[in-house]
This record gives C-alpha cells, sequence and structure tokens, in this order.
C-alpha cells in the first residue's frame, strides 16, 4: 500500500515536471534584455517576475509593461521564493549567480547578446520556444521584417553619410545595432568606413576630416553632464554638419537587442536629407 | 635697475617670447592627422569654413591657446606666491588652490548648475581656489616655515581630493567616476574656443592684479617690517595676491583640470636668471609657463594615437623628481 502511494505521488510529480517542460508557468528574468523578450512574448500568467530594471523607462523599451509584475534584484534568495521553474538571465549576470542557481536544480536559461538583425531573430525564436509561444515568436520576427522592408523600400540610392557620435567620443562601427539600424535606413556609417569595429572611439580630427553630414547620439544618460558628455557639446560638430544639430536616439531601442530597434531606424530615415 | 641687468632681463624675455612663440606654432602643426597648416589657417577665416579650416580654427587654435593661457597663469601664480610669502615652495599646486579649484568647478558642473547660470563653473572654480588658499595660509600661520605651509598644503589638497571623489561618485552621470584623473591630472584635449572664452575673464583680471604687485614683492624681500615702513600694506597686499591667484587659477583649472608642479618649477629655473628680484620674475615665469604646458601638451600628441595621456601626467613626471631636489637643497639649509 505504502509502495502504491509513493508511486502515485511520484506520477503526480512527474506529471507536473512535464507540463512545466512543455509550457513553463512562474518565469522569471534577471537581465533587462530578457525581460524585454519574455515582455512582449509570453502570456501575463507566465511571468513570475522581471529585473528591477525594466522598470527604468531610459533603458527599458517595455517599462509601462513591466510595472505589472514583481521586480527582482537578482539575488539568489529571492529569486528561490519565486519558485521559478524557469529562469532567464543574459551574458553579463552575475556568473556565480547562475552557477549557484544551476547547481541548486534551477533551469537557467542564458541569452547572448545581439549585434545584428540575425541575432535579434535567433533570441526572439529562442525565447519564443522556451515558454511555448513559437507562434507569437513568428509573428514578433515577421512583423519586424516587413516594416524594416517598408522602411527601406524607399531609401535613397545614394546614400548620405553619418556617424554615431557618443560621450567620451566613442563610435558604433560594424557588429552593432546601430550600424545595423544605420545601414538598414538608408545611411552610410562613416564609423565603419574608418575601419571600427564594434564600440570604440574615433579622433574628433578624424570624424572631422570624414565629413559627416549628420550626426546621432544615444544618451545612456540624458540631462546629466560630465565632462565626456560636453564634448557632444563642441560647437565644431554643429558647424560640420552645416548647422544642422544632433540627433538624439533613445537608447531603449538598442540597449537590448529586439523588434524595437524597427523604431530606431524609423527616426534614421526620417532623418535623411530631403 | 642697472643697464646692464636691464638688458639682460629684455635679452631674457626676448628668448622666452620666442620660446613660446615656435611652441605655440609647433602646436598648431600637430594633430592626429597631417593638415597643410597654413592653408588650413587661411580656410579658417572663410565664412564657411572648409573641414581642415574647421580643425584650425576650432580644435587646434584653442588648444593651443588655452595651453599658452594655463601654463602663464601657473606660472605666474607660483612666481607672485613665492614671493608673498617667501618660500620657495609655494605653488598653486602644492598649497592646495589647484586643487581647490578642481573641487569648486566638480561641485558646480556635475550637478547641473553649469547648465543653469552661465559662468557657474569658472565661479566655483575661483571660489574653490580661495577657499583651499585662504585655509592653508591660516592653518599655516603668516610666518610659515616650508615644513610647515607644505604639511597644511598637504592636508587641504588631500582633503580637497577626497570631496573631489566623493561628488564624482556621488554625481548622477554615469560618466563621472572615470573623470576623476581628468581633474587630478589635467588635460587640454578637445576643448573649444567657448571653454577659452569661458576662462579668460577671470585670467585677464588676475594678471593684471598681479603684474601690478612686483614692486610690493621687491620690498617684501626686505622683511615684513623693511616694507611696511616703506608704506606697504601688507594685509591689502596679500589679499590682492590670493583673489589674483583664486580669481587666475580657479578659472583655468576649471576648464583644464590641476595641472602639477608648473607653478613650482619654472619659477625655480629662471629666479638665478633675474637676478632673485621677485618683480622680474613674474613676466619671465609666465612665459616659461606658457612654454613648459605646450611643451608638455605636444609631447602627450607623439604617444600614438588613442593612448589618451593627460599633460598633467608629463609635468608631474617632470616635476616630481624636480620638487624632491628642492626638499633635499632646503634640507641643508633648513632642517
Amino acid at each position: 500500500m505504502k509502495n502504491v502511494l509513493l508511486t502515485l505521488l511520484l506520477i503526480l510529480l512527474g506529471c507536473q515536471i512535464a507540463t512545466a517542460s512543455e509550457r513553463p508557468s512562474r518565469v522569471v528574468s534577471i537581465n533587462l534584455c530578457t525581460d524585454q523578450l519574455l515582455l512582449m512574448l509570453a502570456e501575463p500568467e507566465q511571468i513570475a517576475s522581471v529585473s528591477h530594471l525594466a522598470l527604468e523607462p531610459n533603458s527599458s523599451y517595455m517599462a509601462d509593461k513591466a510595472a505589472k509584475f514583481r521586480i527582482n534584484y537578482a539575488k539568489a534568495e529571492e529569486l528561490i521564493e519565486l519558485k521559478p521553474d524557469l529562469i532567464l538571465a543574459g551574458l553579463y549576470n552575475d556568473r556565480s549567480l547562475v552557477l549557484l542557481l544551476k547547481k541548486l536544480g534551477y533551469r537557467v536559461e542564458v541569452f547572448p547578446l545581439s549585434s545584428n538583425l540575425e541575432d535579434i531573430r535567433n533570441n526572439i525564436r529562442v525565447m519564443a520556444e522556451l515558454i511555448g509561444r513559437e507562434t507569437e515568436g513568428q509573428r514578433l520576427i515577421s512583423e519586424m521584417d516587413k516594416r524594416l522592408e517598408q522602411i527601406s523600400r524607399s531609401n535613397p540610392t545614394h546614400k548620405p553619410r553619418g556617424a554615431f557620435y557618443q560621450p567620451n567620443g566613442y563610435t558604433s562601427g560594424r557588429n552593432t545595432l546601430q550600424h545595423s539600424a544605420l545601414e538598414l535606413a538608408g545611411w552610410l556609417n562613416i564609423a565603419d568606413e574608418e575601419g571600427v569595429v564594434g564600440y570604440g572611439s574615433l579622433d574628433l580630427e578624424r570624424l572631422i576630416l570624414a565629413k559627416p553630414e549628420q550626426l546621432f547620439t544615444s544618451s545612456y544618460a540624458p540631462g546629466t553632464q560630465s565632462r565626456g558628455q560636453l564634448i557632444l557639446k563642441h560647437p565644431v560638430l554643429k558647424q560640420l554638419t552645416h548647422g544642422r544639430e544632433m540627433i538624439e536616439v533613445a537608447y531603449k531601442y538598442w540597449i537590448c537587442g529586439g523588434p524595437m530597434i524597427t523604431d530606431a531606424v524609423e527616426i534614421l530615415h526620417k532623418s535623411l536629407p530631403r | 635697475m642697472k643697464p646692464a641687468a636691464m638688458n639682460k632681463q629684455r635679452l631674457l624675455i626676448g628668448l622666452l617670447s620666442l620660446l613660446v612663440v615656435c611652441l605655440f606654432v609647433t602646436s598648431l602643426f600637430i594633430g592626429s592627422n597631417p593638415l597643410p597648416i597654413f592653408q588650413a589657417a587661411r580656410e579658417s577665416l572663410l565664412d564657411t569654413p572648409t573641414v581642415i579650416g574647421l580643425i584650425f580654427g576650432e580644435i587646434r587654435l584653442p588648444r593651443a591657446l588655452i595651453a599658452l593661457f594655463t601654463g602663464a597663469t601657473l606660472g605666474l601664480a607660483g612666481a607672485a606666491m613665492q614671493g608673498l610669502l617667501r618660500n620657495p615652495l609655494a605653488s598653486p599646486g602644492l598649497i592646495g588652490s589647484s586643487s581647490g579649484a578642481a573641487l569648486g568647478a566638480v561641485a558646480m558642473l556635475y550637478f547641473g548648475l553649469g547648465v543653469l547660470i552661465p559662468l557657474a563653473v569658472p565661479l566655483g572654480g575661483v571660489a574653490g581656489a580661495l577657499l583651499a588658499t585662504f585655509m592653508v595660509y591660516l592653518m599655516a600661520g603668516r610666518e610659515a616655515g616650508t615644513l610647515t605651509l607644505i604639511l597644511a598644503g598637504v592636508a587641504i589638497n588631500a582633503l580637497a581630493l577626497a570631496l573631489i571623489s566623493l561628488l564624482l561618485n556621488l554625481a548622477p552621470s554615469p560618466y563621472a567616476v572615470r573623470e576623476i584623473v581628468l581633474w587630478m591630472m589635467g588635460s587640454i584635449a578637445n576643448h573649444s574656443m567657448m571653454d577659452l572664452w569661458t576662462l579668460l575673464p577671470g585670467v585677464l583680471l588676475g594678471w593684471l592684479m598681479l603684474f601690478g604687485t612686483g614692486r610690493s614683492l621687491d620690498a617684501l624681500t626686505l622683511g615684513e617690517e623693511t616694507a611696511s615702513t616703506m608704506g606697504i600694506s601688507l594685509p591689502r597686499l596679500r589679499w590682492r595676491i590670493f583673489l589674483a591667484v583664486a580669481l587666475s587659477v580657479g578659472s583655468v583649472v576649471s576648464i583644464t583640470g590641476s595641472i602639477g608642479f608648473i607653478g613650482l618649477v619654472v619659477p625655480h629655473l629662471l629666479r638665478p636668471l633675474v637676478g632673485y628680484q621677485p618683480s622680474r620674475l613674474l613676466l619671465t615665469s609666465a612665459l616659461g609657463g606658457a612654454g613648459l604646458l605646450l611643451a608638455a601638451d605636444i609631447a602627450t600628441r607623439l604617444f600614438p594615437a588613442g593612448t589618451d595621456i593627460k599633460v598633467g601626467v608629463l609635468t608631474s613626471l617632470v616635476g616630481a623628481p624636480f620638487f624632491l631636489y628642492l626638499i633635499i637643497k632646503s634640507r641643508r639649509y633648513q632642517l
């Protein structure tokens, strides 16, 4: 009799584990970027918690929606209390935390960063599969691709030259989402011409010699002051682009790879000289 | 002044001026890209300057001018302070004026006041310099020996530095913390003409006040009592120099950060050449300071592109051993 009960219990438990692996129902995300995709794809009941960064409107595209959920600070104790059946982390999350959670038997999935459109599509696909929302994932990808195609249809044949210029003279070269967005919007990225790969610094004199027609910036902390940020107000930059102000594109479109990059591409496309 | 000494002084000023002009022009030639500099200079005057004209007029010219004015200010302030305190180790860097100025500028810039109020940053620098200088003076006392003055300076410098670090850590900007080095070491890269206009009023006013103190400083070499019998009001002279140093050093440091040792080294090197006369040391130290900073700034740009060496690193590399040498030398006499 005892054995039968135990078997029953085991079967019950097994069933629960089986359903859980089909579609997780208590998903916890501890990274800003997994927050974004989770909030876009999951059913609200599936989300147990998102990271506190998801509430910050400058970097979180889904900040409004995130406000409805419980937040976490990526601390082991609070995560265990949430009884998650799936934990989503990013490459930059604390490695020792991820290892600890895995050792305790939790299912932890670590998402890579995205530096181009293919990476974005991949991450959406992986996320959709993990939480059992494949159709929603497909829809998100095809909507993104459709919008991007619509934009690039009206791209000019002769591409004007532009560049991102960031505090301390940093710029975005090849293998960055900013570079992808510039190209998709019909711009030539000067940083790429100058051989910058990833995020690198571009000397002010070199930038001037490259004669950009338009400069863009994407500030991480708008409204704050520092010497590094003052360089963006150097009068030579405005003279260089014949009085055209630097265009500010919000950071939330590309701090994480996601379909929100289309919004940025749209902004960049609208700023093409007519 | 004897005619022979007069001629020697004229020759020295002429040579130093020539050196400064040469270094200034050389500074314009050096950048991350070789430019046809004379064509660039002509084209910077056009209504719509060309690209090379922009690099000349908006990047290289302000950089060279800021180096010129900053170096001259530090040299001059050092000479005036050494004369006033009759102490060979008095200089803006050692007795707290520079770090006080940096603290004042940091307090204004990183918390948004620089945007709200025009000139808030240089005014913060001036106030900080004045406060720090005065505190060192109060701590060390009027007849301070070299050691007391240096100790008071060390204390105030340490306090200012700690407060700068604290403020930069508390500042809302994510870039603030990394800029501690900039304020400690000083840099004149990537400034614009706007920055030059910002520092100029305080600098010129300070210079004007300092250049008039020559005769009083000469009298002071004979001792305070003799000087006062000669009709020199010491408290007035003291305030005038403190205020002038605060105005000029505060203004430059609020733009460049504190660049060390120029105010210490330059007057020392030149003192034997002017016959140990404080009045004749003022202009020569200003020229020497300008030359030294221009040279140091040229040297920072000779490192391979992308290595962002702060100019203060080089002046300190030259200045610190010199400082040690001075201490060893003064030990023989005093300690």
